[in-house]
């Protein structure tokens, strides 16, 4: 059975000259169910963020010791979207202007389909989640209860396509990923 | 018919007359019913114990991240319940997602209870049903047992009616699997703690009888240490390998080489819990265990890929069931001896010895089904000194030449496939890359993540036997993988409860981490040690098994030495102490049982409900399966949290489905009752969850050190946890914790060394008012300190309710 390859930087530069396409590579290894996230592009994505009432970013570990993606994680905080910091992700935000504070995923997870659950600011609860630097397999499964069990709207902003979201960029390069997440910072 | 009693009696003036006592029908429960000390729920049903499991799923709420949105199991289906929406047969995906987990519960249960039942039979065939137990200096020899079931067993044959609930038990729950049925969630939840329970009892009874008759080290500190490491096994000499869980069959292979000067020309390895009790097997008086420990699951392709071993002999449980087909690539004969697996290979169970060796050493057959162990005993020692010299003259080629791995490297075409489908999306593309140019450090670094399943090789279009290439690429780290293991000693003793059980109810002891379980890691085995060492110079007690307990033995500190080497196994802080295999994971809960009845004179007998109540609000315990993935560790991990108990698994165990997390912003799910008066007792949020997952090594030594806190802590001892908790988030999240001051009653709880930096704290964070002058909290803590207080979940057992 032939495979898609990943797309490059230079498929993508030969495709569009000033955006970033991450929903063409959707290849799923297993399935979950019938509903499966929408492949989204980074200004979409951000769009999206930029009307929700109250979105909140959820970084994972996968940042820590990855410079690139900490500057990313840190740029849309910088743009004012509070940060989740799970695992022990809280390491990368330590001292910097962001709003972040750690908690533990699967715990958030419970918390944040709970209507009477005041937030991580006591504001009260979220409507558009977004995921960065988590591992894949765990993510999935993470997502798999938002999408059966609360009306959350989720944006996985991964390099890889994360099927159980509400939307999600698709399998990504390191490279394209990191492109896809400056214009997805350009665009809030 | 007369009626005779259990115990001695002699028939006089009687010749030539057979009397066969087949079961003595009764005779146990009788005995047990005329004790006074019968607690209200020995034997429960599958209902007895629902408004406990109710009042903990209150407070833990279950917490569901499907595998799968859709039911397939009749042919209405299947079903999508995406969205939890209903099926035909009227099943949401809540309550599909709580019978699917409490399948794997039973089915974990059941594979322990099988090996039980198992080594049961065996042994009293062997040994007799009069066989005692006898498993170390205890009077309390079998606390899951006594607790859950009522009896007492003193001999082997006393085992078989506590075995026999459990199966009837077992064959209830899986009923209930069935269509329709159950609707509701809370109830299939109820069920798996049920089954967790059960999972304890199968697993105490299989470990003390092969304790009391394979000559295992009873509650032995001393018990010695064993080679660990793919990197220690002698590839000079003929290799012998068993992988499984039950070492019934193996110990016949090592008496046959005792006996017959064997031993030293054989080299005897085992991969998982089968590894672990062969380095168990007759060391209870000392020695050099009979065998080495090649490591887990994790390493059972990449052993069999090696080529190193020249027969290898399976059992049950955590066995690949590619095994024969990877073996027949290498000529190395399979002996299966377990009805569990048996491959479709011809029984020769009954043939002899000779024609089984000359079928397999020519390969005529590619192995054979042995269940007669006796047989088996013979045929595996014969066979791997007639085959090794037979593979050496054939040549037998397993990984790739240096040359080759260049070329297979070189094939790849980064398309990701591999990335894709590996469990752990390693980074094998630019391992790849690196390899081409000659650099295997990345593959090196892979190795130990890598859990060998390989589904890459499976995948790659080029045809690329990626984990052979891993393999390859890794002989140098492999080569250098020697480490040692404290073979597992067994229960925890009565006496060494009575010195240590005060210091884990007050707090005074931190906590016990328990660190068991599996092999599928986040982050490769590395993490174990990090975490252990951690714990263990902060004075926790460190208990360990299975699989743990051997990647625990992988790593040295400067000196050269192992955690084992380091740290002694007796049961006190800072000791680590490996109980055994995977059904040695009794013991863990056998000893917060035992502190009840020994430290606090609670009576255990048939008598769950209350015994639970006082480890969850006495004991500070948690569990750690890091690397869980099987169903039996999904089954250890609910029979724990019955207990109240809380287990925390890696990442991989959020595919588990279902988690058990408390919302601490929710205040009255945090109180108890004084059982002085019966009166609320506001209690902190720990632990937070029954069950959870944690993302990271450095996430998880913090909330370790949270979720021991318990509402026993004396001041001292709530002082010592909540210095470890705030010093390891400040270590491992950088941070001070956000809610340590909800843990705070009193002044005397801070650490005493930032004590007035905290009170500062309290007072402008959290609006406490502080006497400076006496140094004194004047308002603000949600609770009290009072030493006396008596905190239960239960009602009926506060003054005045009975």
């Amino acid at each position: 059975m032939s495979q898609p390859s990943l797309q490059t930087s230079r498929d993508y530069a030969r495709e569009s000259a000033e955006m970033v396409d991450t929903t063409k590579n959707t290849l799923i290894y297993t399935t979950w169910g019938r509903k499966t996230a929408k492949p989204v592009n980074p200004n979409v994505a951000a769009k999206l963020v930029s009307k929700a009432k109250r979105p909140l970013l959820i970084v994972g570990s996968e940042i820590v010791g990855n410079e690139q993606l900490t500057e990313k994680a840190i740029g849309i905080g910088i743009k004012g979207v509070p940060i989740a910091a799970t695992g022990h992700s809280i390491t990368a935000f330590n001292g910097k202007a962001v709003n972040a504070k750690y908690i533990n995923v699967h715990a958030l997870a419970h918390y944040l389909g709970d209507e009477n659950w005041k937030g991580l600011d006591g504001k009260g609860s979220y409507d558009m989640i977004v995921f960065l630097g988590h591992k894949k397999y765990y993510l999935d499964q993470v997502l798999s209860g938002f999408k059966n069990f609360t009306d959350l709207k989720t944006i996985a902003i991964e390099r890889h396509f994360m099927q159980n979201a509400t939307l999600s960029f698709g399998n990504l390069r390191p490279e394209v990923h990191v492109e896809a997440l400056d214009e997805f910072i350009e665009n809030l | 018919m007369s009626k005779i009693s259990t115990g001695h009696f002699s028939i006089e003036d009687l010749e030539n007359v057979q009397i066969t006592i087949g079961k003595i029908v009764g005779a146990i429960e009788e005995k047990v019913a005329e004790e006074s000390d019968m607690g209200p729920t020995a034997k429960p049903s599958v209902s007895a114990l629902r408004d406990w499991d109710h009042q903990l799923l209150t407070r833990y709420q279950p917490v569901y991240t499907p595998q799968c949105d859709q039911c397939c199991y009749c042919t209405f289906g299947k079903c999508d319940l995406g969205g939890n929406k209903e099926g035909a047969c009227g099943i949401n995906l809540a309550a599909h997602q709580s019978r699917e987990f409490l399948l794997r519960v039973i089915t974990g249960a059941a594979a322990h209870s099988g090996h039980g039942r198992h080594l049961l039979h065996y042994l009293i065939e062997r040994h007799g049903r009069d066989h005692p137990l006898d498993v170390g200096p205890s009077n309390l020899l079998a606390p899951n047992v006594q607790m859950v079931t009522g009896i007492k067993p003193k001999t082997l044959g006393d085992l078989e009616a506590a075995i026999e609930y459990v199966e009837e038990q077992l064959t209830q729950l899986l009923a209930t699997i069935h269509m329709g049925q159950e609707g509701a969630a809370i109830d299939f939840e109820s069920k798996a703690m049920h089954g967790g329970m059960l999972d304890h009892v199968g697993m105490e009874i299989s470990d003390l009888a092969q304790i009391s008759c394979l000559g295992m080290p009873k509650s032995d500190p001393e018990a010695p240490l064993a080679e660990i490491g793919m990197g220690c096994i002698d590839a000079t000499k003929p290799m012998l390998l068993a992988i499984g869980h039950n070492v019934a069959g193996v110990a016949n292979m090592i008496d046959y080489m005792h006996e017959n000067n064997l031993s030293d020309k054989i080299e005897l390895g085992g991969l998982c819990c089968t590894a672990i009790d062969m380095t168990r097997y007759q060391m209870d008086k000392g020695g050099t265990p009979h065998a080495k420990v090649v490591g887990t699951l994790a390493k059972e392709l990449k052993m069999i890929r090696s080529g190193i071993p020249d027969v290898i002999v399976v059992d049950e449980q955590c066995v690949r069931a590619d095994v024969l087909n990877e073996a027949k690539r290498l000529s190395i004969p399979v002996i299966t001896t377990n009805e569990k697996i048996m491959y479709g290979l011809r029984n020769r169970s009954k043939d002899k010895a000779d024609d089984i060796i000359e079928d397999l050493a020519s390969g005529k057959e590619a192995g054979a089904l042995i269940l007669d162990l006796d047989l088996l005993g013979e045929v595996a020692p014969r066979l791997v000194m007639k085959v090794a010299p037979l593979r050496k003259e054939k040549g037998v080629k397993a990984l790739p030449t240096d040359e080759e791995l260049g070329t297979l490297a070189a094939k790849c075409v980064y398309c990701g496939a591999c990335e894709m489908v590996c469990p752990n999306n390693l980074e094998i593309m630019d391992a790849m890359k690196a390899c081409v140019e000659g650099d295997l450090t990345k593959f090196e670094i892979l190795h130990d993540h890598c859990v060998a399943c390989g589904r890459c090789d499976q995948d790659c279009p080029k045809g690329i036997p990626v984990l052979d290439v891993i393999e390859k690429a890794s002989q140098k780290v492999i080569s250098q993988e020697k480490g040692m293991m404290r073979a597992g000693r067994g229960q925890i003793s009565d006496p060494e409860i009575r010195q240590e059980g005060v210091n884990l109810v007050m707090g005074t002891t931190p906590g016990i981490i328990a660190l068991v379980g599996c092999s599928n890691y986040p982050e490769g085995t590395k993490d174990l040690y990090k975490l252990a060492e951690e714990m263990l110079k902060r004075n926790y007690i460190m208990v360990t098994s299975g699989c743990s307990a051997m990647d625990l033995g992988m790593y040295k500190d400067e000196d050269g030495k192992t955690l084992y080497e380091r740290y002694p196994a007796k049961f006190l802080g800072g000791n680590l102490i490996n109980v055994g295999s995977c059904v040695s994971n009794s013991h863990i809960t056998g000893t917060a049982i035992k502190v009840a009845a020994i430290f606090a004179q609670r009576n255990i007998t048939g008598n769950y409900e209350e015994i639970a109540d006082y480890i969850m609000n006495r004991i500070g315990a948690v569990g750690v399966a890091w690397g869980a993935y099987s169903q039996k560790a999904a089954s250890i991990a609910t029979g724990c949290n019955r207990m109240g108990i809380p287990v925390v698994v890696g990442p991989h165990g959020s595919k588990y489905r279902r988690a058990l997390i408390g919302k601490p912003y929710e205040e009255e799910h945090w109180k108890l009752y004084d059982a002085r008066n019966g009166e609320d007792l506001p209690i902190p949020a720990s632990p937070e969850f029954l069950l959870t997952t944690v993302e990271s090594v450095e996430e998880l030594m913090p909330i370790l050190a949270k979720n021991c806190i318990r509402p026993s802590d004396n001041n001292m001892g709530r002082m010592i946890k909540l210095t470890h908790y705030i010093e390891l988030s400040q270590k491992y999240l950088g941070q001070m914790p956000e809610d340590w001051h909800r843990f705070v009653r009193t002044e005397t709880d801070l650490p005493l060394a930032k004590r007035e930096e905290l009170l500062k704290m309290l007072e402008k964070d959290h609006g406490w008012e502080i006497d400076w002058k006496k140094k004194k909290i004047m308002s603000g803590p949600r609770m009290k300190s009072d030493v006396s207080a008596q905190p239960t979940n239960l009602k009926r057992l506060c003054k005045g309710e009975c």
